[in-house]
This record gives C-alpha cells, sequence and structure tokens, in this order.
C-alpha cells in the first residue's frame, strides 16, 4: 500500500487544490477512495491524486527565502502614489 | 580607518552589480523559458546583493546607493575583469556564475568573520542566496558536463576561459593590509584564491572535467578524461582563451568590454544627475 | 450523438455561461480559435519582454534596475502560463515558438515599435500596460476555463506593473524638464499604436471568438473604456496627445475614428512593422544557438563514474 496526495477543485476558476491523503494499493484504488473521502459532499468537482513519492519538495525550505530585499515585486512598494500624484500635479500646474 | 573597509564593500559591490547587469542580459533570452523566469531572479539577487553591500559605503562616505552604483567614472569601478566580460554562451554564463559563486561563497564564509557588524550579517545573509545559486549552477554544471557532446565541449572552453580569469577575484582589495589590520577581514585574498583553485580543481574534476593547472595556479588546461571523448578537438571561436588573465580590475584598470558596458549603464542617470528617478 | 447534437448543445451550455476545460469535449472551430488567441496572447508576452528588455540597461537607479527586470521577468513568465496552456489545446510549444520566430504567427501591434530611451519606460509601463489590462480584465470570464485561471494571475501581476509605470512616470512629470520631455517624447511616439493596440471596430457578427463567449467585448468598447480611464491622467500631468488627438464628447473621452491612420496597423498584421524583422530575427538566432542546450535538457542525466 502507498500514500496518495489528493488534489480537488471546486470550480472553474479555481486552481486545484491540495485536501488531504489516502492509503491505497494502486492509483485505481486510491481515486475511487478519495472520490468518497473528499468529495462526498460535492466539495468539488475535479479529482487527482498522486503517489507521495512522486512529489518532490525542497529539503531546505530557508532557501526559499529571498536574502535581498525584493519589496518591488509587491504593490506595496507603490503606496505613495497618492502623494506622487499630487507632486506631479503640481509640477505639471507651474508650468506655463 | 574606514577607507580600507569603504575599498572593500565598494570592489565587493561592484562585482556583484556588473554580473547582475550580465546576468540581466539574459531576461527575455534564456534557453528556455522556465530557465529565464529563474535565471532573472539570480540577476536580481546579485543586483540586490551589490545595493545592500553599496548600503554600508553609502553609510561610510555620505554617497548615496545609486551616486555610488552609477555615478563613477569607468576607472573607478573595482570589479573584477570576469564581471564584465559579455555572456557568450549560455555555456560560459552557466560556468563564470559556477565559478563566481563557488568564490563568493568562501569569500562570504571568510566576511562572517569580519570585526565589522554589518558586512559580518550582510555576509550571512548573502551566503544563503549564494548557495541557491550555487545548486542552480551546479545542476546546469552537471547536465551539460554528462550530456551530448556539444554541450560538454563548449563546457570545456568556458571552463578554460573562466578558472584563468578568476584570478581577478582574488587581487588584494586596495588597502588590503589595512583591512586586515583592522580585523575587517580576516583571510587575505591571496589566501582565499588558493583555496578557491583547490576547491575548483576538484569540483571540475567531479564533473569529469580533470583541469590542470600551471604553478602559478590560475592557468588552466584540461586534460582528456577516460571517456575520451570528453573533449572535441575544435578550439576554434574561443579567442578569449588566450586573452590575459583578466586582472587588473581591483585598481581600476578594466578591459573595453566594461567601457561599452559603462556607457549603457550610467546613460539615463549622466543624461540628469540631479534627477531623482 | 452526432456532431450537431454536440455543437447545438455546447453552444447551448456556453451560451449560458458555461465554462469549457482542456478535457472537455469541443468543437474543432472552438478549439482551433482558442488556441490561436492564446497562441497570440504567448507570443506578445514573450515579444513584449524585448522592448523593456531593451531599456535594463539604462535604468537610472538600483531599484530601478531590479523593478524593471522583474518586470519582464513576469512578461517571461506570463507567456510560460499561456504558452503551457495553449500547449494542452494540441500545439507543442516548440512548434509555436517556431511559428512564430519564422513570422506564421502573429503578435501584438505595440511590441512591434522601438524603444528609444527611459521614457518609453514609463509610456510602456504605465499605458500600454494600462491598455493590456483593460483588455485582459475583460477576458476574465471568457468560456475557456485554463485560460481565466491563468489570466487571474496575470492580472494580478499586471496591476503591478501599472502600479511600477505609473511611479515612473510621476517620478518624470514631476522631475526636471528633460524628464518631462522625455515622457512627451515617448507619448508622441507611442500613442497612435497605443489606440490601434485595441484592434479596428469589432464585427460582431463575424467574430467567432465573441459568438463562442472566448472574448465577450468588443475593441471599440474596450477602447472607450481605456480612454475614459486614461485620458484624463495624463493631461492633468500637463502633457499633450498627438493624432488622433482625443477629446471630450457626452461626458466621455473619445477619437474621431476618421483620425486614426490604420497603415501602420496594416503593415504589423503583414509582420512589416519597424522592428518586426529585426526581434525576430534576434529570436530565431538566439533559438538556434541554442539547439545544444535544448539536447542536454531532453537527455536524462547520464552518471559519470
Amino acid at each position: 500500500m502507498d500514500v496518495y496526495e489528493v488534489f480537488r477543485r471546486s470550480g472553474h476558476k479555481q486552481p486545484f487544490e491540495h485536501c488531504g491523503t489516502v492509503t491505497a494499493p494502486d492509483s485505481e484504488m486510491a481515486m475511487l477512495m478519495a472520490k468518497e473521502c473528499y468529495l462526498r459532499r460535492k466539495e468539488g468537482q475535479y479529482l487527482w491524486v498522486t503517489r507521495r513519492s512522486e512529489i518532490h519538495s525542497w529539503s531546505d525550505e530557508a532557501l526559499l527565502e529571498p536574502a535581498a530585499d525584493k519589496s518591488y515585486r509587491f504593490a506595496h512598494a507603490y503606496r505613495d502614489v497618492v502623494q506622487k500624484r499630487e507632486l506631479a500635479r503640481r509640477r505639471a500646474g507651474q508650468l506655463g | 580607518m574606514t577607507e580600507s573597509l569603504v575599498a572593500i564593500v565598494t570592489a565587493l559591490g561592484d562585482d556583484e552589480l556588473i554580473l547582475g547587469h550580465r546576468h540581466a542580459e539574459w531576461t527575455g533570452f534564456a534557453p528556455h523559458i522556465e530557465e529565464d523566469v529563474a535565471f532573472s531572479s539570480i540577476a536580481q539577487d546579485e543586483i540586490g546583493h551589490a545595493a545592500a553591500y553599496y548600503s554600508i559605503a553609502s553609510s561610510l562616505t555620505g554617497l548615496t546607493r545609486d551616486a555610488l552604483a552609477l555615478g563613477r567614472s569607468v576607472d573607478e569601478y573595482r570589479h573584477a575583469v570576469l564581471c564584465e566580460r559579455p555572456n557568450s554562451d549560455w555555456a560560459y554564463t552557466i560556468t563564470r556564475q559556477w565559478l563566481y559563486d563557488r568564490a563568493d561563497c568562501l569569500r562570504l564564509t571568510a566576511l562572517e568573520e569580519s570585526a565589522h557588524d554589518d558586512l559580518r550579517h550582510l555576509a550571512t545573509k548573502i551566503r544563503r542566496e549564494e548557495r541557491y545559486h550555487l545548486i542552480h549552477a551546479d545542476m546546469w554544471m552537471e547536465r551539460i558536463a554528462h550530456g551530448p557532446i556539444e554541450g560538454r565541449t563548449k563546457l570545456t572552453q568556458a571552463a578554460t576561459t573562466v578558472l584563468s580569469a578568476t584570478a581577478g577575484l582574488f587581487e588584494p582589495f586596495e588597502r588590503e593590509a589595512d583591512a586586515i589590520g583592522e580585523g575587517w577581514l580576516t583571510v587575505p585574498s591571496e589566501e582565499l584564491g588558493r583555496r578557491f583553485v583547490g576547491e575548483a580543481v576538484d569540483a571540475l574534476d567531479g564533473l569529469g572535467l580533470p583541469a590542470e593547472v600551471t604553478p602559478d595556479g590560475w592557468r588552466a588546461e584540461f586534460v582528456a578524461s577516460s571517456s575520451g571523448d570528453l573533449i572535441a578537438t575544435d578550439r576554434s571561436g574561443s579567442g578569449e582563451a588566450s586573452a590575459p588573465a583578466g586582472l587588473g580590475g581591483r585598481s581600476g584598470r578594466h578591459s573595453p568590454d566594461f567601457s561599452a558596458l559603462w556607457a549603457d549603464m550610467t546613460r539615463t542617470y549622466r543624461a540628469d544627475p540631479e534627477a531623482t528617478w | 450523438m452526432t456532431y450537431e447534437q454536440r455543437l447545438t448543445d455546447f453552444r447551448h451550455y456556453v451560451g449560458a455561461g458555461g465554462k469549457v476545460e482542456a478535457t472537455d469535449w469541443m468543437p474543432d472551430d472552438y478549439r482551433a480559435g482558442v488556441l490561436k488567441f492564446i497562441e497570440m496572447h504567448a507570443n506578445s508576452e514573450m515579444m513584449g519582454a524585448i522592448p523593456e528588455r531593451e531599456q535594463i540597461p539604462h535604468a537610472p537607479s538600483l531599484q530601478r534596475k531590479m523593478s524593471l527586470t522583474a518586470k519582464v521577468q513576469d512578461e517571461v513568465g506570463h507567456s510560460q502560463l499561456l504558452y503551457r496552456i495553449a500547449e494542452d489545446l494540441g500545439k507543442s510549444r516548440e512548434t509555436m515558438y517556431l511559428d512564430l520566430v519564422n513570422g506564421r504567427s502573429k503578435f501584438h501591434n505595440v511590441f512591434h515599435y522601438p524603444t528609444r530611451h527611459w521614457g518609453d519606460v514609463a509610456v510602456i509601463g504605465w499605458l500600454i500596460d494600462g491598455a493590456a489590462l483593460v483588455t485582459q480584465a475583460a477576458l476574465l470570464e471568457s468560456s475557456y476555463a485554463p485560460y481565466t485561471r491563468v489570466l487571474k494571475r496575470i492580472c494580478a501581476e499586471e496591476q503591478l506593473h501599472l502600479r511600477h509605470g505609473e511611479d515612473i512616470t510621476l517620478e518624470l512629470a514631476s522631475g526636471t524638464d528633460n524628464q518631462r520631455a522625455m515622457f512627451q517624447d515617448a507619448l508622441d511616439r507611442w500613442w497612435l499604436p497605443i489606440v490601434h493596440f485595441f484592434g479596428p471596430r469589432s464585427n460582431v457578427d463575424k467574430d467567432l471568438l465573441l459568438r463562442w463567449k472566448v472574448k465577450t467585448r468588443t475593441n471599440e468598447d474596450l477602447r472607450a473604456e481605456f480612454l475614459d480611464r486614461y485620458v484624463p491622467k495624463v493631461l492633468e500631468l500637463g502633457f499633450s496627445f498627438p493624432a488622433p488627438v482625443p477629446f471630450e464628447s457626452g461626458g466621455h473621452w473619445v477619437v474621431r475614428e476618421d483620425d486614426i491612420d490604420w497603415a501602420p496597423l496594416d503593415a504589423i498584421k503583414r509582420n512589416q512593422g519597424p522592428e518586426t524583422a529585426r526581434r525576430l530575427e534576434l529570436r530565431r538566432s538566439t533559438y538556434e544557438q541554442h539547439a545544444w542546450v535544448r539536447q542536454a535538457l531532453a537527455e536524462p542525466a547520464t552518471q559519470v563514474a
């Protein structure tokens, strides 16, 4: 028997999300069991299973953290836009 | 007193900025779309490291980070010539990244013992990111070194050129003796360079690229492995191999490659030095 | 069930707002139409990386250097997302790439033009991304579900790009005369291509993508929304528009259709824009030079003892 990771999608607008695991002898059985364990109340319309051993992950999750400042990748880097707009308007107003 | 410290962080910042600038040239043109995204982050990391080094220099000199990064003349930059070389091809880029990040890891490990608090803390932070860069470079090196002959040939050519030029990364910094005296640096560059060559040769050997280095430690020659076909005989297109080993950067002597890069890099900044952007 | 019955069912399903997944049955026309549409979007992100990338080396500060690199990285990332879902409709990424570089497929008009300086980064980042966001947000309700899921992420990132572009613009607008002149010069060159960006008036009866609800709004509708939203913002910064000059009419900002010179767009549709050949050749030659890398990626890594 193997552990299978189960993913389901609740609607067309959503991505697949991990929802749990099942223990099963093969992928067909895993699908069947996952359907009853995780979809029996219509929690989703689509279901995926994959053997846990097929899932790869970073052994050192600290490496996923950037060390240098990456604030420019986020909207809050530009939160002073209102003041900047005001400054630019004033500058435009000074023109002849 | 602080002059030697400024010299070190400026040179380190310059290495990262100029290499980051080169790496960023791949954004949009890397050989695989997913890798394009991955390599662009590495470019951004290097530029971010430069910004962090310049911040230390800025606090010591009163100049802004941007004035340090973009407001100096060509001969005021202190990066190793290796960093300014054009990207050439993917093999050259990856080999340079691989050897640079190995050199950087050694250098950062030593800086983690620095008597200067900010520099010590920064070294710890950066080293973690460089470890990730090294994982990236290792994967590519292994894949190419163990892949088809054309890639292996290019890799060998690149390794020959790059390994020789890494000497420039271990030229002494300006006022290095002062920096050692103050405890800003704990290991002389020359000593780090010796350790680096040993490690690099071992790592190359691990990839099936046995290198023989000349007694001065830098001139690399690759010898055929037992598999025989490791090195194709075609050595054309690698004119750089016979170029000087890329010394002089730490005292501001750069190649024409850098003049062109500098003109590009500082173009907008110079157009209106009073402006904020 | 016959093909005709399936087609009728599909029409009703999509007509009632039903969403289509890659694994669902779909008419051949629908598959081909969606594929072509997403492929062009993917191509545009891929080619759209070039103009801004040209300006990365010229970024005037460290922060701008990193953020512009990150922005172009996002564009490449969008092309990755889009090529992947296009691939699931039955055409390989390699074939799409080869069709692009050999001029057999299309990409958006604005990416056929050169960039000259940092002012271009402001106009592209603010107004072209603004235009793109108007069109992409309209596609969030598209009938092809994998596309809408990818667009959700793309739009979120475009929103950030818009902030980034506006930030650069505002810095120029409130800066020195030289900086203001940079923006105005870029606007003078980019305005007509931006108006073209939305395309000529849609032919609602003939446009299959509208009928299948892959697209949900007409070109002129989207252009009108863009003009209303951005024209006043540009004007209040003290900049002026070249032809087609927008004017206020009935509470809306509009351009007269007769004032739009469509000739440059027609040339671009034949892949004869000012930068088309050079940029496609750049992509083509890079692709060729990287054949050995693809080979190295294709083979399973062998372990050397």
